[in-house]
Formats: structure tokens, C-alpha cells, sequence
């Protein structure tokens, strides 16, 4: 277990001066020792860098990144004691499971006999001691994603675990049988855990913080809650959660926005707000069918619904744009025409040039 | 007309084409093997098993078997290493890559009788460099054509100059298609080079290294024009080859139908050997577990 620090770092592949066009513009942050945290964003956000910067792959172009405080950045990847899931499965294909996961053992010069226990015991622990024997290249992705996340583990010396997509290869049912153990492996130990998504599902599900990134910057950090209720620009409120944030636009009159002929208030302090013109956002999980008028409430135009399994989507003209409810499959779903729609004040967040205004 | 005719005859051409450029040479020379076929009687006539008879009993040509056994394990051996350890070297970028690739290469470009008598010229004994400078650093000058064992080395080393660089470009590309992710992997591991060579890079290569072993092989069974060149099989017949030897009987002598006969022989006992081979190397680079 380790504590992570950046400092003031930043990766230019081009060496470019321009700081606009960094695959990871310059970024200072701490990573608690013994946590998780998933980067999640989309292709070429710089997440993989980060990754790739922790352990050792890439040297920064500029800053410093220390384990417990002990600089680090200019030391090889071998060196750092960190543990690598690959997003493809990373096997020793002549050796047999056991010696795949013997073999960090072997090359520390373990004796035969603590090796063997070591080894059980890391077997154990990923559900593979059955097939200890069998040849680790003719198991399924799955399984070989573990003997190398296990390989990861069976060092005693590991500081951080490192995964860069390690369900990306993986069948869609086995997906999350895989995801839930490698959390259940990981809940045992104290060790920092940097996990790199695409996959907001993933993310919320694996971490205990996530860091959203976009176009080579940290734009929102904490933990899933935070991230969905309170996301802090537009990007976080369309990029997680799903379907994603509905988002209108609407005139702020005496801190109270005005939009079609109603009147919202919103759980930003909006008397501060010089400008006039603000964009309103509230999650589809948290609107409510409304029967009859009150605080907040506005009549949308149904005209469609999706079903997804569980839940179900209605979609609603209001305004000049569309806005989504999610709502329980238990619920009736009602004829196309006029809805009551609840959008209560406390989950009513502003944005101003895509930023949230509090 | 059935969609099988038309299968049939697309199929024509190629069976055609393979009667005639395998089959019916193959089978022309077995029958050639069994009649007297010589300089001064040709035509086939029958002559039963009478020179598979005679070439059991001929001592020149299974010995010319032996040295060919000797000449392309020692040689596909020594290419083998030294090709992977240039191909390594390269790999790993110890040298500028480019400029070593291409200098590598420059053997394999050139045209193999030239390089034998560029080697000959080395391997005078009278003027050649290689005596030079033995006797620049005190070493008495070596009979490199008239003696058996220097003569063998002679030829190993042309041999080897020649097609190494074949090795080295087969396995670089072998190396350079690996995955990265298993290196890096070792090294997290804590693998020492070493052990990542043996551990990882040597049993990745396996299947890659048993092709360019084998294709050696066959190349290196059918050696003649450094041997024609360089010793003309001698001293004696002591660096005879079988190619050189049905070169000699058939084409030399005009023996036709015992030349045919040794080369049968020597295609059954090409074919048995690489097989047997094949076998061996798949069955050692196996992955090990069930």
C-alpha cells in the first residue's frame, strides 16, 4: 500500500510547448494509500497516461510523482513495486498456472516450500487452485485475466495495483462475475488500487473514488455518489449516469429560473449570478410524475417511452427540448399528452458555461 | 451437367500442372532407378532392384549421408545461435537497428559460388589471409584444403557466413512481432534478463524458431555449390556431401539410373528425418500443464 502524489505533472508526447495540445495537461493531486480509484473518460482523455506515469511506462515531460512521499519519477517501472493488469491478459504461455503464479516468487529466490504455500494461497483466493496444473495459455480469457491479476498479488511487496482496462477482452456475461471477484479479492487487502475505465458502470461499481477525466484534465473527482448527484459541469452530468442529465435552458429572474411560463428554483444560490441566461440540469432518476400542481412542478408533453428491463424511460417535450424520467417498471405508463413533472428543488443544479453554479 | 463436373474441371489446371511438375518427374524417377540408364546405354530398360542393390553396398555414398547429417547440424546449429544472438542484439536496439539490419543482410545477397571462391582466396594456403594472419599472431600456417579437418571447417564457416543472416531476419521478425506486455511483465516480476530470456523469450520463439530451423535444415541437406567451390568434396572425398556425390555419379559420369536411385534413397531419408524432427521440436515446445 502506498500513498500516490502528483505533482504538478504533465505528459506532451510531442515535447509541444503548447500546453493546450498535452495528451495530460499539468495536474497535482493525491491518491489515499489502501483506496480505490477508477479514471474513467472517454478514448484519449489521458487516462491510460496517468496510469502509464504511476507505473513507470511513461516518464513525464514535466512534474514529479512520489510513493509515500519518496520521488519516484525517474525510477523504472521494475522498480516500483507495482503490480500490472494488462487489458489483454499477460500470461507466461509455457508455463503451467502454477508456475505463472510462482514465477515472481522464483525470480525473489522464495524457498521451493513458501512458494508452494504462497502460491495456494493466492490460488485460493482468485478460485483457480482446481487447474494449478493446467496449461495457463489453454484457459479462458477470464481465468488468464486472473492468474495475471494474481501474479499481481502473490508478491508480498506490492504497493499499487494497477489495471488499464482489464475487462475490455472479457464476454459481456462473464464481465461482471469477473468484475465482483477481482473487488472481493481486492476487499481483502490494504492496497492502493488504480483502475482505468471507459466504463462509467464499471467505475462506479469497482472504486471508491472516481476521477472523471476529459480532454487531458481532471475535471471532476469523488466518490460515485458525488459524481451523480452533484456532478460539477455538464461533461460529468452527461458522462455518468443513463440515460444522461437532462439539461434545459432557462432566464434566472430574482434567483429564480423561468422557463416556458414556469417558475423553478433551483438549489443554487442564483441572486449571486450576474448573468441572466443559465443552463438548468436535473439527473432523469430524479424526477417525479406529479399528479396535480405545486412547488416546481411542470407540464411536459409525453410522447414516448424506452424499456430497459427494470426501469423505463419516458420521454417528455418540455421547453424547446426533451427531458427523460426514469421510473420504476412498476409504474403505468400513462397516454401520450400533457404529464405532471416534479423537479424538485434540491436536485435542480445550475450551470454556467458548462460549470455548476452553487 | 452436375455441379461436380464443374468442380472437377476448375480443379483440372492445378492437378495438371502438379502431374507435371511433381508426380510424373517423381514416379519417371523411380522407373529411371530401376533400369540401366548410363552413359552408354540409355533408354529403360529393366534392371530390377539391381542399383538399389549396388548402392546399399556403396560405402562412399552413406558415408556422404553422415557428413551431410554432420555439415547441416553443426551448421543450422551454429546459425541458429548466432542469428538469434545478432537478432536479439538488434531487437533490443543495442545497435543502430536499421543500419544493423541491412548490414546483416549483405550475405544473403550475395550469390553463393562467388562467396566460395572469395573464400577460397581467404583460405589459400599460400597466400591466403586467413594463414596471414594466423602467422601475424605466431600460429603456424593451416593446410586448409589438404587436410580433412580444416577443410571441414572451411566449409562450416563459409556455410555459416552465408546463412546466417537468413536466421538473424527470420527470427528479428519473430522477435519484433511479440507482445510487449510479457516483457514488461517479467520485468515487474523481477525476472533478470537472463531468466526472461529463457523463461519467456526462448519458448515465445519456439514455434518461429522451429520453421527457420527447419527450412535450414532442408537448405542446408542440399549443400553443393560451397562444397564445389571451396574443396571439391576433397581431400580425397572426405568433405563429399550426397548432393555432391550424385552430382559425380549422375551428371559427371552419367550414371543416370543409379544417380536416380541415390536420390530417391536420399529424398525417403530427408523426408523420414524431418518428420521424426518436426515430431521431436513440437513435442519439447509443448507448454507444459494439461
Amino acid at each position: 500500500m502506498s500513498k500516490i502524489t502528483f505533482t504538478n505533472i504533465g505528459q506532451s508526447y510531442d515535447k509541444s510547448p503548447d500546453q493546450d495540445t498535452w495528451a495530460l495537461k499539468p495536474i497535482s493531486m493525491t491518491l489515499d494509500s489502501g483506496k480505490s480509484y477508477a479514471l474513467v473518460g472517454p478514448s484519449g482523455c489521458g487516462k491510460t497516461t496517468i496510469l502509464n506515469i504511476i507505473s513507470g511506462i511513461v516518464t513525464p515531460f514535466q512534474g514529479s510523482v512520489a510513493f509515500d512521499d519518496v520521488d519516484i519519477t525517474k525510477l523504472p517501472t521494475a522498480k516500483r513495486n507495482v503490480a500490472l493488469v494488462f487489458q489483454f491478459p499477460t500470461i507466461y504461455k509455457s508455463m503451467t498456472v502454477e508456475e505463472n503464479l510462482a514465477f515472481p516468487l522464483v525470480c525473489r529466490k522464495w524457498e521451493a516450500a513458501k512458494i508452494k504455500s504462497r502460491v495456494g494461497e493466492i490460488a485460493e483466493q482468485i478460485g483457480i487452485s482446481h487447474k494449478l496444473n493446467r496449461s495457463a495459455n489453454k484457459l479462458g480469457a477470464d481465468e488468464k485475466q486472473l492468474i495475471s491479476l494474481g501474479r499481481g498479488l502473490v508478491r508480498d511487496d506490492v504497493t499499487a495495483l494497477l489495471m488499464d482496462e482489464p475487462l475490455t477482452v472479457i464476454d459481456p456475461q462473464l464481465k461482471f462475475e469477473l468484475r465482483k471477484k477481482i473487488k472481493q479479492i481486492i476487499a481483502g487487502k490494504d492496497i492502493t488500487v488504480v483502475y482505468v475505465t471507459h466504463d462509467q458502470y464499471e467505475a462506479m461499481t469497482f472504486a471508491d473514488e472516481l476521477l472523471v477525466m476529459s480532454l487531458g484534465k481532471l475535471v471532476q473527482r469523488g466518490t460515485p455518489e458525488d459524481l451523480f448527484e452533484r456532478p460539477n459541469s455538464k461533461y460529468v452530468g452527461n458522462f455518468i449516469g443513463s440515460p444522461a442529465m437532462n439539461f434545459f435552458k432557462a432566464e434566472v429572474v430574482d434567483g429564480l429560473a423561468k422557463i416556458g411560463g414556469y417558475t423553478l428554483s433551483s438549489s443554487a444560490d442564483l441572486k449571486q449570478v450576474a448573468d441572466p441566461y443559465l443552463e438548468f440540469g436535473i439527473r432523469p432518476e430524479h424526477i417525479e410524475v406529479h399528479h396535480g400542481s405545486g412547488d416546481n412542478v411542470v407540464t411536459a408533453d409525453f410522447f414516448s417511452h424506452d424499456d430497459l428491463g427494470s426501469t423505463r424511460i419516458l420521454n417528455c417535450r418540455f421547453g424547446t427540448g426533451v427531458i427523460k424520467v426514469k421510473v420504476a417498471r412498476s409504474f403505468e405508463v400513462p397516454n401520450h399528452g400533457p404529464i405532471n413533472l416534479k423537479l424538485p428543488k434540491s436536485n435542480l443544479l445550475a450551470y454556467r458555461e458548462g460549470l455548476q453554479v452553487l | 451437367m452436375t455441379s461436380k463436373f464443374y468442380k472437377r474441371l476448375f480443379l483440372l489446371p492445378g492437378l495438371l500442372l502438379l502431374i507435371a511438375i511433381i508426380i510424373f518427374p517423381l514416379l519417371f524417377t523411380i522407373r529411371v532407378s530401376m533400369a540401366n540408364w548410363n552413359v552408354s546405354h540409355s533408354g529403360l530398360d529393366w534392371a530390377g532392384g539391381a542399383n538399389w542393390a549396388r548402392m546399399f553396398h556403396d560405402v562412399n555414398f552413406w558415408s556422404s549421408l553422415f557428413r551431410l547429417f554432420y555439415f547441416s547440424f553443426i551448421t543450422t546449429t551454429l546459425q541458429y545461435i548466432l542469428g538469434f544472438t545478432a537478432a536479439m542484439y538488434a531487437w533490443k536496439g543495442f545497435a543502430s537497428r536499421r543500419f544493423f539490419r541491412v548490414l546483416w543482410l549483405v550475405p544473403l545477397m550475395t550469390t553463393p559460388s562467388v562467396m566460395a571462391i572469395v573464400w577460397r582466396s581467404i583460405f589459400r594456403e599460400d597466400i591466403g589471409a586467413a594463414n596471414g594472419l594466423l602467422s601475424k599472431i605466431g600460429i603456424d600456417p593451416i593446410a586448409w584444403s589438404t587436410q580433412i579437418f580444416p577443410a571441414t571447417v572451411t566449409i562450416t564457416i563459409a556455410e555459416v557466413w552465408q546463412w546466417t543472416p537468413f536466421m538473424f531476419l527470420i527470427l528479428l521478425a519473430g522477435l519484433l512481432s511479440l507482445p510487449k506486455e510479457q516483457f514488461l511483465s517479467a520485468e515487474i516480476d523481477g525476472a533478470t534478463p537472463w531468466r526472461t530470456f529463457w523463461s519467456i523469450t526462448f519458448p515465445l520463439m519456439a514455434p518461429i524458431s522451429i520453421g527457420a530451423i527447419i527450412i535450414r535444415l532442408i537448405e542446408a541437406s542440399k549443400i553443393f555449390d560451397s562444397i564445389f567451390n571451396l574443396t571439391s568434396a576433397g581431400p580425397g572425398n572426405s568433405t563429399e556431401t550426397p548432393a555432391y556425390y550424385l552430382y559425380t555419379r549422375g551428371l559427371r559420369e552419367f550414371q543416370i539410373s543409379y544417380g536416380a536411385t541415390m536420390g530417391l534413397m536420399y529424398l525417403i531419408l530427408a523426408i523420414l528425418t524431418l518428420t521424426i524432427l518436426g515430431q521431436i521440436f513440437a513435442r519439447v515446445s509443448k507448454p507444459r500443464g494439461i
